[in-house]
């Protein structure tokens, strides 16, 4: 009698621990893949996109409209400033392409021009192609909690493994508990000095979904150096074919 | 007074004396000239076909080539700059990188915006034009002729080359220099290769020969290019290719664009900027471009400055001074050579004059006084032996400097072609020749030493007895 | 009787003698030793290309070397490689996959070539090997589990994996080294800080220091303060054999230094093996075959040799490869045959004026054994016999002098670094190792006797000459 009462209690102990707990039983590796899904699990998406790049002697400011399918599709059209409208760009897998109306003419990227961050940004070659996964490619850990814009956030600490093609040794991120928002990334190298801070803000509703509309990506070893992207516009699962990333869509596409 | 007279008394030991003294000299002066002269020589080559004696760069430029380190070249800094007597022209240049596509490839490209007439001044561009080319029709034209078997054999392994000199030309296709005078003339006319050039305002291109052919692009094709302009814009223009270059050096004439400057400077969305300007000087000794360099960074504002020709050449001149100073040691084994010829003349000559000392002594003269007289003999002797090589080495160097030594044999041609001339000149008669003759007349002070010692360690008895 | 009076005349005045000996010696050492020296500069410039960066002779396939194509191969690799092995003078052979790709750190994406070699029969062609800074990795003889990579210091220093700080273990060192307090003082200010790169190390020195302060310890600071973490990573990404991107990371085995800081910047090597299994390549194939040969002076007769037996590749050699380097050889050397000219001119009028001197001093001697009566063309053959002694003397004296002094610096090598000042110039290895051929050494000696036989011809004659009367009254 006496056992059986015992086990009612642990029970009822148990069961109230779990509901309260439910959410903290989630692993690390599963925060950051729902966080990764939220932008990039969709499976299109078209977004109208302005990025600002900020360098200590001048400012610029670019307007494009963005359509993508999965990883590896994306076609992007420049829409501001007037000197720059019209241009295209297409991605195909690894494969980039430029389409520049004012020479009319279509230009295969290879790799090594892209050195440099894309039209002047902080953007690189890496992570426009983005090859690398956050999901598969680092170990993860919880490492604390901190509040950033009065959103209660897991601190995730995420090591890059061993064979993974990543640049990056390490990052630490910040990830909204309630809506799997990523607010903050910090990129380490290999070891261990902060490279670049990336920060997420100025969350809105868009197509039914919270995300921050305002990601700033500053390095560290530039002074004065940034670059700001705010989502203007997006809807996600849009209906759109594979043959939409041709070539010959790159000079229609408006 | 009597030094001058001993001098006299025993002619013969005087003028081997004096001999050994002015071979020294000559020698010495002579090996200088041709060091210093060929050094500056291959300095000059490096400097004069690129960067030129002084340049002015926004200081950040240097270090990060990139577009957005180009200047305003306004018209104040272009007066302070003519200002300065040494200054004969200013030669602007804008040099960044793009994209230039033709059909399905894409190559990286180094593109150099240039004033056309004046680059000329600098960098020689229109010696390297291409002048000759051996394609399929000239090759088999060339075929039908009556040359020697040899140089049709070579035809075929040269099928397509473009050259911008004809001794190259002449060098691949084997043919001798006797054979020359009767073959090139014909071989030139049918090779020749109808080339172009750019000017300002025209939406003109000249291309590195072998950029040409991977691109397969000839004179009148387009050539598109994009890149990264001025603040992040976009670069993108299209260009009429209007002459085609041979440069020496595959690594550049595979990727090299020339632009008229203010093209460019459109491409690039940068009007009125500059990446570098060159300065055309008068005279350009190391004193001079350092003081012009002084005075011009006071006037012109940060974050322009200047640029002296040993801080744009570092890794070469490194590696020429490590050169020259291989040089010095042939030189120092010159000296070793020549010191011991006027220290084994003059000890001979003590050893020789050992009773005439003892015999002056034995009558009453002081050894200082000998002392004294011996070393005024040795002085006049030196002096008149660096007078001597002096008066005999500087019509020398002189007639050599218009009579250089000239190489020859096949790499002297390749050298040619590299816009350098093969030959080892004479420095012209300056300061150096006032550094040899004082190490000869130190040299010659140290042997003075000898015969003084000998004169106070004299004993008198053995002396006599010699 | 003549040989063993001049054999005893020539030791009766010593010093007469040692005048003479003296000459020659300095003469043939000189002579000798400034054609060791040139050789030495010469030969090392082209044994740091080819051994280095190019060895002797490479084979691909026609037309690769236009744009580097990664389809065109050597199709058959094991029937090309045998038929090099059987061609004489051949005294190694590696092949290698060549793919142009991109290097990628944190910070910056560089272009380079990586070349997939056979790390042991790399070794024959190239020793590169020995050329590791020592402490950064052992080659690839270590297992581990990324894919090894030996990449030059200066394409670390440009993807800032190597690091610059100053730390205590720093500062100790520094001490020990004898730095002043004045700048020891400064140089604690920046404890602890780590640079990334090279370029903001320098600057934060040079706002620190006074110009002549960085001027003198700039290099050994640095030096110092140079810090690469053994096992470093970075990402390599190229294209596979379906032109598809592939990225992998590899781990820094090692960091190699040479002179040739274009080649170091942008050449990259890993093993064949995880190449292929990168890339997808099934079949054996390779882009490059390099061969070494044993006598560079073959050189064009076994290139001959190897283009007709591979007549379907090109065979390309050094000279070809490198034309400048072949064009340096051969300027420089006419440059120093200028210089040896006037250095042995200058040595033979030295010598003539001194038997010059030696033979007239000894005029009144010679008078009086005139006087005596002995034959004149005895007396002739007596001074020049005398001559040919000391010339030999002096010759044999001045070949092993010259020997031993060449033996040594042909090891321990002429230091010209201490010419490579401040912040600037450092690592051009400037160390010359003279060398000379056993040939050269003979010649040069020869020359050397004959000069100092012939120079006493002249005043042999003329003292000859001279009236037995006249010659002893002379002083």
């Amino acid at each position: 009698m006496r056992n059986s009462f015992f086990i009612l209690k642990i029970i009822c102990v148990m069961s109230i621990t779990i509901s309260d707990a439910s959410a903290q039983l989630i692993s690390a590796t599963e925060i950051v893949k729902r966080a990764d899904e939220k932008f990039n699990g969709e499976k299109s998406s078209i977004s109208l996109i302005s990025m600002t790049i900020i360098r200590p002697a001048w400012q610029r400011t670019l307007e494009f409209k963005n359509w993508s399918l999965g990883y590896n599709y994306a076609l992007t059209l420049i829409t501001a400033p007037a000197k720059d409208i019209g241009q295209t760009f297409l991605k195909r897998g690894t494969e980039m392409w430029s389409w520049n109306p004012v020479i009319n003419r279509l230009i295969k990227l290879p790799p090594s021009m892209m050195s440099q961050g894309w039209m002047g940004s902080d953007y690189t070659n890496d992570d426009l192609l983005r090859e690398s996964s956050v999901v598969n490619d680092y170990n993860h850990e919880i490492i604390g909690e901190d509040i950033i814009d009065n959103r209660l956030c897991f601190k995730i600490k995420m090591n890059a493994k061993e064979e993974a093609a990543v640049v990056w040794g390490s990052q630490t991120r910040w990830i909204d508990k309630k809506d799997f928002l990523v607010l903050r990334t910090e990129l380490y190298d290999q070891d261990g000095l902060l490279v670049r801070t990336e920060t997420g803000s100025e969350i809105k509703t868009m197509d039914g979904r919270e995300i921050p509309t305002r990601i700033e990506l500053v390095p560290k070893d530039e002074p004065g150096n940034k670059t700001l992207l705010i989502i203007k516009q997006i809807r996600f699962n849009v209906q759109i074919n594979e043959n939409f990333f041709s070539q010959q869509n790159m000079k229609n596409v408006r | 007074m009597m030094a001058w007279r001993n001098l006299w008394r025993n002619k013969r030991r005087t003028v081997i004396t004096i001999a050994s003294v002015f071979f020294a000299v000559f020698f010495a002066l002579l090996m200088r000239s041709l060091q210093l002269g060929s050094y500056d020589h291959m300095f000059r080559n490096v400097i004069e076909s690129y960067t030129g004696y002084i340049q002015i760069q926004n200081e950040e430029f240097k270090d990060n080539s990139t577009v957005d380190n180009a200047f305003e070249f306004t018209s104040e800094i272009r007066q302070i700059l003519l200002k300065d007597k040494n200054v004969t022209d200013l030669v602007p240049r804008f040099e960044s990188f793009a994209l230039a596509s033709s059909g399905p490839l894409t190559k990286g490209v180094l593109v150099m915006g240039i004033e056309p007439e004046k680059e000329t001044l600098l960098s020689k561009i229109n010696e390297r034009l291409v002048s000759y080319r051996l394609s399929a029709n000239v090759i088999d034209s060339l075929k039908r002729l009556d040359l020697p078997d040899q140089i049709t054999s070579r035809l075929n392994l040269f099928k397509e080359e473009s050259y911008s000199s004809a001794s190259v030309l002449q060098l691949d296709l084997g043919i001798t220099d006797k054979e020359a005078s009767e073959v090139m003339p014909v071989i030139k006319e049918i090779a020749s290769f109808t080339n172009g050039y750019i000017s300002q305002g025209k939406q003109d291109a000249l291309v590195g020969d072998r950029l040409a052919k991977y691109l397969k692009l000839n004179i009148g094709d387009t050539l598109v290019m994009i890149g990264q302009g001025y603040h992040g814009t976009t670069a993108a223009g299209k260009f009429r290719i209007a002459g085609i270059v041979r440069l020496p050096t595959p690594d550049i004439d595979n990727k090299i664009v020339y632009l008229p400057v203010d093209i460019c400077q459109t491409f690039y969305n940068a009007p009125g900027m500059l990446t570098s300007v060159a300065l055309n000087i008068k005279d350009d000794s190391d004193k001079k471009i350092n003081r012009m360099i002084a005075s011009l960074d006071k006037e012109l504002l940060p974050p322009l400055r200047l640029l002296g020709w040993r801080e744009m050449n570092e890794l070469l001149i490194n590696q020429m001074d490590a050169d020259n100073k291989s040089g010095g040691i042939m030189v120092g084994i010159l000296y070793l050579v020549i010191a011991f010829g006027i220290f084994g003349t003059v000890l001979m000559m003590t050893i020789e004059r050992r009773r005439e000392f003892g015999v002056l002594v034995a009558l009453g003269m002081q050894k200082s006084k000998m002392a004294v007289i011996v070393s005024f003999e040795m002085f006049y002797i030196g002096l008149l032996g660096i007078i001597c090589g002096i008066i005999i080495a500087a019509p020398s160097i002189i007639i050599g400097q218009n009579n250089p030594i000239r190489f020859s044999g096949e790499y002297a041609k390749i050298y040619e072609s590299y816009g350098m001339e093969p030959v080892m000149p004479f420095m012209p008669i300056s300061y150096y020749f006032l550094w040899q003759s004082v190490i000869v007349a130190a040299i010659i002070g140290i042997a003075i030493i000898y015969p003084v010692r000998k004169i106070y360690k004299m004993k008198l008895t053995n002396s006599l007895k010699a | 009787m003549i040989w063993k009076t001049a054999w005893k005349n020539v030791w009766r005045n010593k010093v007469r003698s040692l005048v003479v000996i003296s000459s020659v010696i300095v003469g043939v050492f000189a002579g000798v030793f400034s054609i060791a020296l040139m050789n030495g500069m010469i030969s090392q410039r082209v044994d740091d290309a080819l051994n280095e960066e190019i060895s002797d002779i490479q084979i691909t396939a026609r037309d690769y070397r236009t744009n580097y194509d990664p389809q065109l191969v050597i199709r058959d690799p094991e029937e090309t490689i045998s038929k090099i092995k059987l061609t004489e003078g051949v005294a190694g052979i590696s092949e290698r996959i060549i793919l142009t790709g991109m290097a990628n750190t944190a910070y910056k994406s560089t272009g380079v070539q990586i070349v997939g070699i056979d790390p042991e029969k790399e070794k024959q062609v190239l020793k590169l090997y020995t050329k590791l800074i020592p402490g950064t990795g052992d080659y690839f003889n270590n297992e581990s589990k990324s894919s090894p990579v030996l990449i030059g210091e200066d394409l670390a220093k440009e993807l800032n994996i190597i690091r610059y700080s100053i730390d205590s273990s720093t500062l100790v060192r520094l001490k020990a080294r004898g730095l002043p307090e004045s700048v020891m003082a400064k140089l604690v200010l920046l404890r602890g800080k780590r640079f990334t790169n090279e370029r903001q190390f320098i600057k934060e020195m040079k706002a620190l220091f006074a110009a002549g302060e960085s001027k003198k310890y700039g290099t050994v600071i640095k030096k110092e303060a140079w810090s690469f973490r053994n096992g470093a990573r970075f990402i390599l990404t190229f294209l596979d054999k379906d032109n598809n991107q592939v990225g992998a990371a590899f781990r820094i085995t090692g960091l190699y230094d040479i002179s040739n800081s274009v080649f170091e910047k942008s050449t990259v090597f890993v093993k064949n093996s995880d190449l292929k299994k990168l890339i997808g390549l099934q079949d054996n194939s390779f882009h490059e075959i390099v061969v070494r040969i044993s006598d560079l002076d073959r050189t064009e007769s076994i290139t001959n040799t190897l283009a007709v037996k591979l007549s379907d590749l090109e065979v390309l050699s050094w000279k070809k490869l490198q034309p400048e380097l072949a064009l340096m050889t051969d300027m420089v050397q006419q440059f120093y045959l200028v210089f040896g000219i006037i250095i042995l001119a200058a040595l033979a009028f030295g010598i003539v004026n001194t038997m010059l001197m030696v033979v007239l001093e000894r005029t009144k001697e010679i008078g009086m054994l005139t006087a005596i009566g002995m034959n004149k063309k005895r007396i002739f053959y007596m001074i020049m016999l005398e001559s040919v002694f000391l010339s030999l003397t002096g010759g044999v004296a001045g070949m092993i002098i010259s020997f031993i002094v060449i033996r040594i610096t042909s090891n321990t090598g002429i230091n010209l670094s201490r010419y490579a000042e401040g912040f600037g110039a450092m690592g051009y290895s400037a160390l010359i190792y003279p060398r000379i051929t056993l040939g050269f050494f003979g010649i040069v000696t020869i020359l050397i006797v004959i000069t100092g036989v012939l120079s006493s011809f002249y005043p042999a004659v003329k003292a000859l000459k001279l009236n037995p009367v006249e010659a002893i009254k002379s002083e």
